[in-house]
Formats: structure tokens, sequence, C-alpha cells
């Protein structure tokens, strides 16, 4: 069992996972499409769909498609070149720790001499991304680029009077030209800003209406099928993917009271196995029977119709399927029910209107009553879909068209991806816990590695790190980023090497702007004469962003995605053997299936 | 494994030019093989947790459930063309080698060799640049040579039992007769040295490395005999 990621004469799991995602890198990337047996056709560019599709046993390839999964979902954005920097990271270390595997002597064999100094040098690694990277970032690259304001949002989508060039349509522009082609990117821009300025909220920070957005996205949108991408179009009001159960409202008065039900409005009294007894009662002497059960049953329903209708609700949204007896009194009493809808929806719901869901049909009170502005049936594409807003918060939903399932998908992902972009842009690091740096890189480092890949928080999220870049900051496309690092590093690296005692730090920040360079190489790989360009734009003039061709990107995001592939190596690193254990039911999910493994301590031996 | 308790004087140099050349058409294997598993891949291979026991490239699984190998499979193995016992060409390099060898100042005595007979098979005792040397030499590069000046045949023990003996055909001429002799010695020579370690060794590890030495020394002897009839 092959024991190193990457070892000297073989390629590395991650070597392998460097070639498939590298066709479709960079602006000029390809799409890969995948075919399933069922017919279905998944078209993708982003990275972390065409990692999960692979089907991978490998563990340390399973380990890093996890971590890539995490890291998108946390930032929407930056899958490719996590793989591609932790690919030359890991050959970088292997190439270090082969020359200068004499300095330890304790080991039995060059192999774990050459294995212990690549740890090493990944948790050197690792502690220097925490402790100096950021303000390396803040001094070297950030005068580079600028700060996009969020008042960009509440202009109106009509005006055209942005002059400043850094826009968050630019910054859009650019991620959607990387994520769904040139074709459409505009607009697929123009439509997410309306999208959050229609969602924004005043007197509140940015980042709560890209938190509530990004959170209610799926509810949020409505995939059509059929139509040009160019149909796509914000609606006023929110859908709810389901059609009305009981013919709708007849006259359209306003305003429409709404309630929303978790459970039957049919209490199930009675479940299979139990047994009903019907007996006699002390001096009454009419027999019973099944009627009299099944009548009183229906009494009580109409009970709680009557309340309802006292109430004055009209609308009912059911979360779960409702007998015939309930649709009957409810066609009766003239309300419309819509049953079967999704949780996320009825959340928004109730997040919009500020009701509660009823629980308890006995306990009806007029907190579970929601007014609605209108509430009107609507028909989209092939389906039909119920459409209703509230008073106070005017939502307004997406609808998003495309001409195949597939191309719905992608655009969907992109749409909800950039929000999560956007987000991490605006509020740079959402620290999960309040410890100090030191003292969790020290509790992750005795961990073993199964936890490590399968909390649910990644580790670099339960370090708080003080974000010293402003949000919003935001730098040129296209390897800039890692140009401007890579200088910056190597000046640090000469800065250190003059003093002895920093001498480790010059090898570690060497190491980490020479693999920074991959990036822009692979990205010019096809022009090296942009690749020179590029250079000589660093040397530039200060604050230069007027480069209308490759866009904007996110400097927040950028940081945090070289954090979270230094903590990647490092945890690859740290692995010494694994152990194949056969797991009963090897079930493959989408999100991969675990298959325990444990890493053994095995230096030192002999 | 362990046999080697005291610590090794490990000055790491520059490689040299061939060295060098060794080395990228290493990598530019390894490109190559990432680039076909990586299109396999997308083909809907699986990548399975096992590597292949010739080469330690790691096994693909196709939906008929059959392992596939891709360094083994579809690339040419990079050190065949090194073996002299299958190309003549690999055989007359070694007689060079073995002339310079000679006339350049003996190499220093090593010590008892103290580490495993697998990486015997490295030897940069001459400092003249081959290029058409084994792999194994810009990865050993400075291991101490066994007790006979001889330089050993350049099979690597580990890829013995995969090359098979492919029937050459050379033509029979003097020179050639010539370098299948010293090769055959070279063989017997080796043989003899693996036995007497054989004999002496304690460790289970290094036995069974002995053996597998043996064994491939006798598949070079007899493809070596089949070459001169």
């Amino acid at each position: 069992m092959q024991s190193s990621a990457a070892s000297a004469s073989n390629p590395g799991a991650v070597g392998v996972l460097e070639a498939v995602i590298l066709r479709s890198f960079g602006p000029e990337g390809g799409q890969v499409l995948f075919t399933r047996d069922t017919g279905q056709v998944l078209l993708s560019r982003s990275g972390t769909r065409i990692l999960t599709a692979l089907h991978l046993e490998h563990p340390f390839a399973r380990m890093v498609v996890e971590c890539v999964w995490k890291h998108s979902s946390a930032t929407g954005d930056g899958s490719k070149t996590f793989i591609l920097l932790l690919a030359s990271l890991l050959r970088l270390i292997h190439a270090a720790a082969s020359k200068g595997s004499n300095v330890s002597h304790s080991y039995s064999s060059t192999k774990a001499a050459e294995a212990a100094t690549a740890r090493h040098l990944a948790d050197k690694l690792l502690a220097f991304g925490l402790k100096e990277l950021d303000e390396l970032i803040a001094t070297g690259v950030v005068p580079y680029g600028g700060c996009i304001s969020w008042e960009d949002f509440t202009v109106e989508a009509q005006t055209s009077s942005l002059t400043n060039n850094l826009c968050v349509q630019k910054l859009l522009r650019s991620f959607f030209h990387t994520r769904c082609g040139y074709t459409h990117c505009d607009f697929s821009s123009h439509l997410t800003c309306e999208l959050l300025s229609h969602w924004n909220f005043k007197n509140q920070l940015p980042s709560f209406s890209l938190q509530l957005v990004s959170d209610y996205f799926p509810a949020l949108h409505t995939p059509v099928s059929g139509f040009p991408v160019r149909s796509s179009r914000l609606i006023e009001g929110q859908v709810i993917h389901r059609d009305f159960a009981t013919p709708p409202l007849k006259t359209d008065h306003q305003p429409v009271k709404a309630v929303v039900l978790t459970g039957s409005l049919q209490p199930t009294l009675l479940s299979t196995g139990d047994v009903l007894e019907l007996g006699y009662r002390g001096r009454m002497k009419e027999e019973r029977s099944i009627l009299h059960f099944s009548s009183w049953m229906e009494s009580s329903l109409q009970g709680v119709i009557a309340k309802l209708q006292t109430l004055g609700v009209c609308v009912l949204l059911s979360a779960v399927k409702q007998s015939a007896a309930v649709l009957a009194l409810a066609t009766q009493a003239e309300m419309c029910l819509v049953e079967c809808v999704s949780e996320d929806e009825l959340s928004l719901f109730s997040q919009l209107s500020g009701t509660t869901p009823i629980w308890d049909c006995s306990m009806i009170e007029s907190e579970h009553v929601a007014t609605l502005a209108f509430c009107r049936p609507i028909q989209l594409g092939a389906h039909r879909y119920k459409k209703h807003t509230s008073i106070t918060i005017k939502p307004c939903s997406l609808i998003i068209c495309a001409p195949g399932e597939g191309q719905i998908e992608q655009y969907a992902c992109a749409l909800q991806d950039a929000i999560r972009m956007l987000l991490r842009t605006w509020e740079p690091m959402l620290a999960a816990a309040t410890t100090t740096s030191k003292s969790t890189l020290q509790s992750h480092k005795g961990a073993s590695l199964h936890t490590d890949s399968l909390t649910e928080q990644t580790p670099y999220r339960s370090i708080a790190i003080q974000p010293i870049q402003k949000p919003g900051c935001v730098l040129s496309a296209g390897g800039l980023f890692e140009l401007l690092l890579h200088y910056a590093l190597l000046q640090h690296g000469h800065s250190c090497s003059v003093s002895p005692d920093l001498n480790i730090d010059a090898s570690v920040s060497q190491l980490l702007a020479n693999a920074l360079l991959s990036v822009p190489q692979k990205i010019y790989s096809h022009s090296p004469h942009h690749f020179l360009e590029s250079q000589r734009r660093v040397e530039g003039p200060l604050g230069d962003v007027s480069e209308l061709d490759l866009g904007l990107e996110s400097v927040s995001c950028k940081y945090q995605l070289l954090l979270a592939v230094l903590q990647c190596v490092a945890s690859l690193l740290k692995v010494d053997a694994v152990l194949p254990t056969h797991t009963a039911l090897h079930t493959q999910s989408r999100r991969l299936a675990r298959t325990s493994w444990e890493d053994t301590e095995d230096e030192g031996e002999g | 494994m362990a046999l080697n308790g005291d610590e090794e004087d490990f000055k790491w140099e520059p490689p040299t030019e061939a060295e060098m050349k060794v080395i990228q058409a290493r990598r530019e294997r390894q490109d190559k093989i990432s680039k076909l598993m990586g299109d396999y891949l997308l083909k809907g291979y699986k990548m399975l947790g096992e590597a292949c026991e010739v080469c330690g490239t790691i096994l693909l699984q196709d939906k008929q459930q059959k392992n596939y190998c891709v360094s083994c499979q579809e690339l040419d193995s990079d050190i065949d063309k090194d073996n002299p016992a299958l190309n003549a060409q690999a055989a007359l390099s070694q007689v060079r080698e073995r002339q310079l060898a000679a006339q350049s100042p003996a190499p220093s005595q090593a010590p008892e060799l103290n580490d495993s007979p697998s990486s015997s098979q490295e030897n940069m005792s001459v400092p003249q640049p081959r290029p058409e040397h084994c792999e194994g030499a810009a990865a050993g590069g400075r291991t101490p040579l066994p007790p006979p000046a001889v330089p050993p045949p350049s099979t690597p023990a580990s890829t013995a039992a995969l090359a098979p003996a492919r029937p050459s055909v050379t033509p029979q001429s003097s020179a050639q007769r010539l370098v299948l002799q010293e090769a055959e010695e070279a063989v017997l020579t080796k043989l003899r040295w693996a036995t007497n370690q054989l004999q002496s060794s304690a460790s289970l590890e290094a036995s069974i490395q002995l053996c597998s030495l043996i064994n491939s020394c006798a598949n070079s002897l007899r493809s070596l005999k089949e070459l001169t009839q």
C-alpha cells in the first residue's frame, strides 16, 4: 500500500486529480460532459462537480475531494486552484525532503526520514500561513487591488451610472465567465445583482442579506427547462413549487390569510396494529359501530376548519399530504390547500411572515396566521405552481431558464456559488470558535486523521483569525494574486535569511512562493506571452485595476483557499500508513462514503 | 527490515547531467501516467486504493471489475532497455563501463555491506556520465559498493520477474558473444556473492531479498544462454 501521497517514482493520487481538472482550468478551460446510464447529462466546469462525480476508492483521493467539497461549500469557488496548489506544494515538499533527509538520524530508512521531514515542513508551512500570511497579503497584495462598496447593489438596475470600474457586476462577470462561459456571463451577473438588490434590507449588514439568499437559495429559485437562458428573470413573490390541491381562490380579495400546517389536520388515532374496541357504555343501549367513530372524527375535523374560518384563513400550506376528508371539507369551506410543501420553502415563508407553523391542531391562535398580499397559481414552463407574497416584506424569486436539465443545474449551482463567493468577500472569516489559533492547532495535531476529515467544521473554520483585510477587497483576476504573493514571499524570505534564527522561515516562504507560481503558469500555459505581460503589469502603477479583459477576483476567497490548501497538505502528510478494512455495506452516496481507516505511527522502529 | 544501525553520512550533491536526464525522463513518464489515468477516470473507471505490485502505480478498475495498471499495460517499461540480457545496446554499454572502471582509480573499498541487497543494483562507482544507465542510479546514488569491483548486473531484483525472457534477434557476432560471456561472468559472480551472503545472513527480510536476487540472476543466466543459442 502506497503510504505517501506522492512518492518519488509514481504519480500520487493528487497528481491524477490534477490531470483530471487541468483541462477545465482557466478562462479557456473546457467543460466536462458526464452521462449517466439513465441518460441524464451533467455539464460542468466546476471543479467540485467534476471531482465528486469520479469513482474514487483511493483514501487519499477521497480525502482530498472531501476537503475540496468542504472548501467549495464555504467559498463557492477555487476548487481547481485548490488541487493545483496542493499538487505543486506536495511535489515541492517531497523534493525538499529528499534533499534534506540527512538532518534526522533516528529513522530506519531514508523513506521514513523523508516522510518525517515532509511532515515537519508541512507543519511549518501551516504555522507560517496562519501567523504571517495575512500580513504579507495586506502589505504586498491588497495595495494593488481595490475595494467594492456595498452601495453598488442599491443602485437601481436601470441606471448604468457605474462609472467606477470596481463594481460587483464586474466581479460576478468574471466568475460566471469561468463557470458558465462567455456567452451569458453579463446577463447572469446582471440578474444576480438584481436579485440581491431586491433582497437588500435597510439598516442591515450586506452579509445578512447575502446569508439569507445563500441559505434559502433552493427555495428562492425555480428551474424551468426548455427556454433560452435569456428568458430567466425575477418575479414578485415567493413561489411554492406545488400546485393547489383544491380549486384555487375564486375571489382575489386582499389580504389573504394563510397558515402553515406541519402535520395532518385529521389526527391519526388509529395506526396499523391497533385494535379499536367498540362497546357499550353504561346506560347507552344502542350499539356503537365504526360509523359512529368516523363521524365523530369528522365532526372534530369540522370544528378545526370552523376555527380556521373564524380566523379568516383562506390558504393552508401543509408539509404533509392531507386526507381526503380534509380536502373535501376545505373545498366546502372555500379554502385552498397546498400539500407536500418542502421544508425550506416553509421555513422561508415563516421567516418572511413572522409566523410559526401549527403543530397542534387543537390550538390555533392568531399568531399562526400570516397575511399575504396575493396568492395565485402561476404557470412556469410545464408546471403549475403557486405564488404568493407577504405584505411587509416583498420577496422576489428567480426563474432560471435553460434549454436542458444539465444546463439548468449548471446555472443554478453557478448562481449559488456566486452568492457564496460574495458572502465570503464581505465577511472574510466566520470564526466558529473563539479560541486562539495556537491552542486549536495543537489539539488538531493530536486528533486522528479520521476525525479531522469527518467533523462537520473544517479545521480552519474553528480557528479564529483576525481579518486584516477590509471587507470587499478585490483584485484583478488572472493569476495576479499569486504573482504578487510570490514576490512578497520572496522578499520576506530574503529579509528573513539575514538573521540566522529565522532561517527556517526563509525556506518555508521560498517553498510557498515557488508553489504559488504554478497557478499563473497553468493559466497562461496556452499563451506564454500573456504570462510575461501579466508579470509586467505587476511592476506597473499601484492601483491600476482598469483591466477590462481579465475581471476581478476576491482577495479573501484566495486567502481562505491558501489556508485550506496548507491544512490539507498537513493532514495528508500526517498519514504514515493506511490500513484497509472492509465494511459490511459499502454505499456510495453523493457525499463520499466513509470507509474506516486509521493511521499508525511506525517511525522510530528498528 | 532495518539492517543498519549506524548513520549514513549522506551528503547531498546536485545531480549530474545524466541524472538530470533520467529525472526529466521520469517526470515526463509520471506526467504521461497521470494524464492517462485522468482520462480513464473521466471515462468512468474507478481509482482503487491499491497499487500495482510491479510498478507501484495506482490501479484502475473498469465497469467489468477488471483491474488495470496504466503504466504496465500501456506505457512500455522504461527499464527494459537497460537490461543487458534483453538489449544488446545495454550490454555493449556495460562493457564500455567496465573498461572505463578498469582504467579509473579503483573505488574505495566499501565497508561490510550493511544495507539490503535490493539496493545493490544502484551503482555509480564510475563517476563518468552514462546516460543510458538504469533508473536506479539516480535514486540510489551513493550507496557503498559490494566488495567485487565488477558492477553487478543492472537488473533490479524487483523487476526481474516482470521482464520475461524475450528471445532476442540480434545477429551472432564475435563482439556480441564476448559481451554475452562477460555478462554471464558478471551474473555468476553476483550469484556467488549472493549465495555467500545468504549463508551468513541472519535477518529474514535480507534472506528473502537475497533469494530473489539469486532468482533473478538465474533468470538472467537463462536468458543469456538463450541468446547464445
